[in-house]
């Protein structure tokens, strides 16, 4: 009986321990995809407001100098507005931000931001462009910060915090 | 292609849904012959056909009494413009300071709204009101008959004034014209033709491509001012021929007698009923009093657009 009490501890004590690491993981990829749409709305900047290239393509080249996921919100929204069904660009962006939620490891906090800076984008001249971009990268560097704050105190409770959590539930079940 | 394709895939993309699917139930005849499809914030949608202006009520049934129409909401115009513009009106600032878009097809999208100023420039136009599709069509060989007093020798077209109310087709004309001349007929080889299309209407040009068929040896001046694009065209491009859209100006006028002067023929279209009409606008009456033009070609919608009422050579007009 000694050893499947063993691996039940280890089975438990493991579990818990790698959810705990998973969250952690969670929090510092938060900030790189964060970072990286901060990243993309920068080169989508200047694709508008110095080339004035249409958005669709604009958004599949910002696309390409992100990696996965965050690059999948522009390849999408992209997608869709080049498919013309008569979508607009805050119905197309809702829909793409809807998808990523669920494959990427953004708050609720930041698809909110997302979708609420992204109501203009794309109708208006060029120089309104340019303040509206600025405003979004005062946005997100909001939540970069946040979320970086976040995980610096919250990356060592959650990676220790799971093992202990496991810990605490075998000496219980004990 | 037919009358219904063409609407159907080139200006029904660029409508809203709700619209698009009132227009899906139109009867096929009601398309032949659609000349414009208007809306305005408000009013009831608007289909010009032939002569006549209908509308749709909400299931797609054609009305002749407008206020039976579907009333055009501001989400409709909203996203139109959103269409028109990729949604991406940034990447079409000088076309809004101008009033129109032209989309794919060589369609022009005329504009109406908030004008806003800086200076004395027309800087951009928002809160938008009004479109007007205007169907673009190609008639080939429409001009057919007068190409013979067009281009009568080898290489030596004839400089040419087409007078002409609006609608009546002579920028149609004007276009297979450049097409003929470009491609060579009968009468002579084929003439380097330069097409100086301030308005983007004869050539239809959408992301730098002409989107109607002005022939293999057309270059096309898009957007350009018509005086300086057709001194700037003999300068570089070499043309036989020079064609543009609806004169009017005095700087048009003194291009024009620099073209003439300098060996290339002249195509070119105003605004007016008949001869009578031109003679009575001061800068008109100048240009013909110099001669620059051996034919006259008057144009009506009498028998249709490009009716031609009336073809005059200049020495008939100068000796009575």
């Amino acid at each position: 009986m000694l050893w499947l009490k063993t691996l039940g501890v280890v089975l438990v004590v493991s579990g818990f321990g790698s959810y705990g690491l998973m969250g952690a993981r969670s929090m510092d990829q938060r900030v790189e995809q964060i970072k990286n749409i901060r990243l993309a709305m920068r080169f989508l900047e200047k694709e508008i407001t110095y080339l004035h290239t249409p958005l669709p393509l604009a958004m599949v080249r910002a696309a390409q100098c992100i990696p996965a996921p965050a690059s999948r919100l522009f390849e999408d929204c992209s997608q869709t507005l080049q498919d013309r069904q008569g979508i607009t660009i805050n119905e197309a962006w809702s829909q793409s931000l809807e998808k990523i939620r669920q494959k990427s490891d953004l708050s609720n906090g930041d698809i909110t931001v997302l979708q609420a800076v992204s109501s203009q984008m794309g109708m208006s001249g060029a120089e309104e462009q340019k303040k509206l971009f600025t405003m979004i990268q005062e946005h997100l560097n909001i939540q970069e910060e946040r979320a970086r704050s976040e995980a610096e105190s919250g990356r060592k409770l959650r990676s220790y915090g799971g093992f202990i959590l496991g810990a605490t539930v075998v000496l219980l079940l004990l | 292609m037919s009358d219904e394709e063409m609407i159907k895939s080139g200006i029904m993309p660029f409508l809203s849904a709700r619209i698009k699917e009132t227009m899906l139930n139109i009867p096929s005849e009601c398309f032949k012959g659609m000349e414009e499809i208007r809306l305005r914030c408000g009013q009831p949608l608007v289909l010009k056909i032939g002569d006549r202006d209908c509308t749709l009520d909400e299931c797609g049934q054609l009305q002749e009494v407008l206020s039976r129409g579907y009333i055009v909401g501001a989400e409709d115009i909203y996203r139109s413009i959103a269409a028109i513009s990729e949604n991406s009106l940034y990447a079409f600032e000088d076309e809004i300071s101008r009033g129109f878009i032209t989309i794919p097809g060589g369609h022009r999208v005329g504009l109406a709204g908030q004008i806003v100023q800086s200076g004395s420039e027309i800087k951009t136009i928002k809160d938008f009101s009004g479109i007007a599709f205007r169907i673009a069509r190609e008639v080939k060989d429409c001009s057919q008959r007068i190409m013979g007093l067009i281009y009568p020798c080898d290489l030596e077209p004839v400089n040419t004034l087409f007078i002409s109310a609006p609608r009546c087709g002579k920028t149609t004309i004007l276009r297979d014209v450049a097409r003929h001349l470009s491609q060579g007929t009968k009468r002579g080889r084929g003439c380097n033709v330069t097409v100086v299309d301030e308005r983007s209407e004869l050539a239809g040009t959408y992301q730098g491509r002409a989107q109607m068929d002005l022939g293999p040896r057309t270059d096309v001046l898009d957007s350009c001012p018509k005086a300086r694009g057709m001194i700037m065209a003999i300068r570089s491009l070499a043309p036989h021929v020079l064609i543009t859209d609806e004169i009017g100006r005095h700087e048009d006028i003194e291009a024009i007698q620099e073209c003439v002067n300098a060996g290339v023929a002249v195509i070119t279209s105003v605004h007016a009923r008949n001869i009578e009409e031109v003679q009575k606008r001061p800068v008109l009456r100048e240009l013909l009093a110099t001669h620059a033009f051996e034919n006259l070609i008057v144009l009506s919608r009498r028998h249709g657009p490009g009716t031609i009422e009336q073809i005059v050579r200049w020495d008939e007009l100068c000796c009575g």
